[in-house]
């Protein structure tokens, strides 16, 4: 059995999904460079889609995609079918009320323009927390 | 009248001789009196000589109505008491003889035997006396007395003309004993014959007497005139002056040391006078003009008012006139000032009403409710619009205006009873058409008096509703200019957006070129590096000022600002800033709830940033009325112990792009706050000392 808590980038697997085909290109090409295997979805359905048949180690989604706020659909999947699953939320509402929020709630949220360094720091913190559910899951 | 003188006796022997000679030396005797006293003397002496022992006169007292002897001859004094009588003894043949007025011959009565011839005697006369004869009066006792066409009483022997008493005598004379009947008849046309002679001269004695008497009466008359202040001039009918009393000489008679002026003057005053005397004749009753005349001896001007009437002889015939003057001089100076007071009165009375209209048109077009109420706190004046609120007195069917009659006089009890001069205080009262409540702002002052007490007070009610609508109007406006406002940054939102996404890859594959470009692409790729990171930071800022705004009404401020607090409750104490919080009691705001969030969201962060080793942050609120009692302000204070703000961005620190916190800060933080604040109508103010800390004062209008 894998230890869950080895983080070998090797076989850290993440999903990001968004809806401008140039960003996810970008992405993948970013992330696969750091060493991640990725997988993306241009809509909440794909999103949903692969999710349900994988399980991944960091899902990255923005809000916004097909329609606004349908990200959370996919977070909803998540948490309902893969829980433990450390998601980080890619937004444009750059505001102080939500920052705060997110920060109150401990989620990971991501204003675009993202900064890749603060991408892969997000990343980094998202893998280091404990997968007890993913345990569970792959076992 | 007549003094007892009692003659001595004529030798006797003589007196008969000279009889014959004697009748007509009688008459001529008689006619040698001069006097009515003379008369009987003379008679009672012809008797005798004729022959009569004795005689004597009996006179009658009217007064006493006593008879009692006068003249005598031959009669010796106790003799005489006998005939000492009365008017009312009609059996004394001298009384009866009187009364009957016809000569008797009482005979036998005395002790002597002797017989006494009565004749009485009254005064008759033939012709009328002068007076009845010039008024043509047939009145005259005399005439009366002769022609016996009225037998007079003997009490009625008075002239009714003149008011004289007239005299009444019995002359008695002895008889011998067989003394003839011719002689008797001798004897009674002497009596007559005297009596002719008594009446004449009685007659002239009495005109004597008369005019004595009117002597008298004119010094009387004239002391009177004399004594008179007041000019009295009598003329006759020629304007000729006949009299004139000594008021009046110093005005028309020239008097001895005098200067010519003076006399000038007195010449004067007479023709002025002459000319009102004329002017005055003409109307034959009683009239009176005006004269001014000068006094010589003050040498001043006087003003008369002369008053004249007519005179005119006992038969009617005009014989003159008679002036007394006034002096009015006095009267009517004083006549005129009061008319000048009078005038300057009206004058007054005049510019008083002119000051009034005024006021009442002051008042009028105040446009305001006003009362006026007097020291007791009782309502005196009520303009136009306050009889609508209020009612006039006897209006006490409405309920509203009976309700706002007692909350009007509660107020003006306690503001004319307090010590204060002016005082403004909300007053809710009910419009009488529709029943609601509206709101006045009722300022009042008083009024002192001349002692310093109140005399009135005056109170003006403004109707806030009016203002509440204009304040409702200014803040649609400015609801609107946060729409407009809202609605840039949504814009601004919208538009980085959908920059955003193109931007994010464009990112991306700078991020992923290095490596994959020549050697000669490096400073090129540098100034994409550079220019992308610019553009991201500006789309950053510009996706910050998106918000969504809801709602716009009345809120809590403290609510927002716990809110707030509690929301970034975690981070402060992360940062180990020790919040204060020191919230007053707040009527509530009307605006947008959401854009105060971000407004003190903006500002808790900017004060977590400045305390990055922790520190204190207090916020503040209080409310601050107004001295009308109704507008007032909210204040809020937000100060932390930070870093501080540097003085040269800290003039321009609310500025957009302007930021003390380098690339994190976003430099639109407090441009938006105070977008946010003046969109409130409110004013922000900073002051910040490096290394000290900062502080921000929110201030906003609020209407109660």
């Amino acid at each position: 059995m894998v230890a869950a808590s080895m983080t070998a980038k090797s076989k850290s697997r993440m999903l990001v999904v968004d809806d401008e085909n140039s960003v996810l290109f970008t992405y993948r090409m970013i992330l696969e460079e750091k060493g991640y295997t990725v997988d993306t979805a241009l809509t909440s359905q794909e999103a949903i889609e692969m999710v349900t048949s994988q399980a991944y180690d960091v899902v990255l989604c923005d809000l916004s995609l097909e329609q606004n706020l349908t990200g959370y659909d996919v977070f909803d999947k998540v948490r309902g079918s893969r829980p433990g699953t450390p998601c980080v939320r890619l937004t444009g509402y750059a505001n102080e009320d939500v920052i705060a929020r997110a920060e109150n709630e401990g989620i990971a949220v991501l204003f675009k323009p993202i900064d890749v360094a603060d991408l892969f720091q997000a990343i980094e913190d998202a893998l280091r927390k404990p997968h007890a559910s993913k345990k569970q899951a792959s076992q | 009248m007549a003094t007892p003188l009692l003659r001595k006796v004529l030798d006797p022997a003589a007196s008969l001789e000279r009889r014959k000679s004697a009748r007509d030396s009688t008459a001529l005797r008689l006619l040698s009196a001069e006097r009515s006293e003379e008369i009987f003397p003379i008679l009672l002496e012809e008797i005798v000589a004729i022959g009569f022992p004795r005689a004597f006169v009996l006179q009658v007292d009217f007064e006493t109505g006593e008879i009692r002897p006068g003249a005598a001859l031959n009669c010796s004094s106790s003799y005489l008491q006998k005939f000492h009588s009365t008017l009312w003894a009609s059996e004394n043949p001298t009384v009866s003889a009187l009364h009957n007025l016809k000569p008797a011959i009482a005979g036998s009565a005395n002790s002597h035997g002797e017989r006494l011839y009565c004749h009485p005697l009254i005064y008759r006369n033939r012709t009328l006396c002068w007076e009845a004869e010039r008024e043509r009066r047939h009145d005259c006792l005399a005439v009366q007395n002769f022609h016996g066409r009225r037998k007079l009483q003997l009490q009625d022997q008075v002239c009714t003309t003149c008011n004289m008493r007239a005299y009444a005598n019995v002359v008695v004379v002895q008889l011998r004993r067989g003394a003839s009947k011719g002689k008797v008849r001798e004897l009674s046309s002497i009596i007559e014959l005297a009596s002719r002679y008594l009446a004449r001269l009685f007659k002239v004695e009495h005109y004597f007497n008369r005019m004595r008497d009117m002597d008298v009466t004119i010094s009387q008359m004239h002391t009177v005139m004399e004594s008179m202040a007041d000019p009295v001039i009598l003329t006759d009918t020629h304007h000729r002056v006949v009299m004139l009393n000594k008021a009046a000489e110093r005005f028309l008679k020239v008097p001895e040391s005098v200067s010519e002026g003076g006399a000038h003057a007195v010449e004067f005053n007479n023709l002025l006078f002459s000319a009102a005397l004329s002017s005055m004749s003409v109307s034959g009753t009683e009239s009176h003009r005006d004269l001014t005349l000068v006094d010589v001896s003050e040498g001043e001007e006087v003003l008369f008012e002369a008053v004249s009437a007519p005179t005119s002889t006992s038969d009617g015939v005009r014989s003159g006139i008679v002036t007394v003057m006034r002096d009015v001089t006095d009267l009517r100076r004083a006549d005129q000032e009061v008319r000048a007071n009078l005038g300057k009165l009206r004058d007054t009375e005049e510019i008083v009403r002119q000051e009034r209209d005024r006021l009442n048109l002051v008042i009028e077009n105040v446009g305001d409710p006003i009362v006026v109420a007097d020291s007791a706190a009782k309502v005196v004046l009520f303009d136009p619009l306050a009889k609508d609120l209020f009612g006039m007195a006897d209006a006490a069917k409405h309920p509203a205006l009976v309700r706002n009659q007692a909350k009007l006089d509660a107020y003006l009890t306690a503001f004319t009873f307090s010590f204060s001069d002016k005082q403004n205080k909300p007053l809710r009262l009910y419009h009488p058409g529709t029943n609601a409540e509206v709101e006045y702002a009722a300022r009042s002052g008083k009024i002192y008096n001349a002692r310093g007490q109140v005399s009135f007070t005056v109170t003006v009610l403004r109707d806030l509703s009016a203002w509440k609508k204009l304040e409702q109007l200014q803040l649609e406006r400015r609801m609107l200019e946060m729409e407009k406002f809202a609605a840039t940054g949504r814009l601004a939102g919208t538009i980085a957006h959908e920059i955003n996404n193109p931007l994010e890859a464009i990112k991306n594959a700078i991020y992923l070129l290095p490596g994959k470009l020549k050697p000669k692409g490096e400073p090129v790729y540098d100034i994409l590096q550079t220019e992308m990171e610019r553009v991201t930071r500006i789309v950053r800022q510009m996706l910050g000022l998106y918000r969504n705004t809801e709602h716009v009404g009345p809120f809590d401020v403290n609510a927002v600002v716990e809110d707030t607090l509690t929301l970034f409750a975690r981070q402060l104490s992360n940062s180990n800033v020790k919040v204060e919080r020191q919230l007053g009691t707040l009527p509530p705001l009307v605006g947008s709830a959401d854009q105060f969030r971000q407004v003190f969201s903006n500002m808790v962060v900017n004060a977590r940033d400045s305390m990055a080793q922790g520190g204190r942050l207090v916020l503040r609120t209080r409310h601050l009325r107004a001295t009308d009692g109704v507008h007032g302000r909210i204040m809020v204070v937000i100060a932390d112990t930070g870093c501080g703000i540097p003085p040269d961005i800290a003039a321009s620190i609310f500025e957009p792009f302007v930021s003390s916190k380098g690339e994190k800060g976003t430099g639109l933080g407090l441009w938006i706050v105070r977008g946010i604040v003046e969109n409130h109508g409110g004013s922000i103010r900073m002051r910040s000392r490096p290394g000290r800390g900062t502080a921000f004062k929110l201030s906003f209008p609020v209407v109660r």
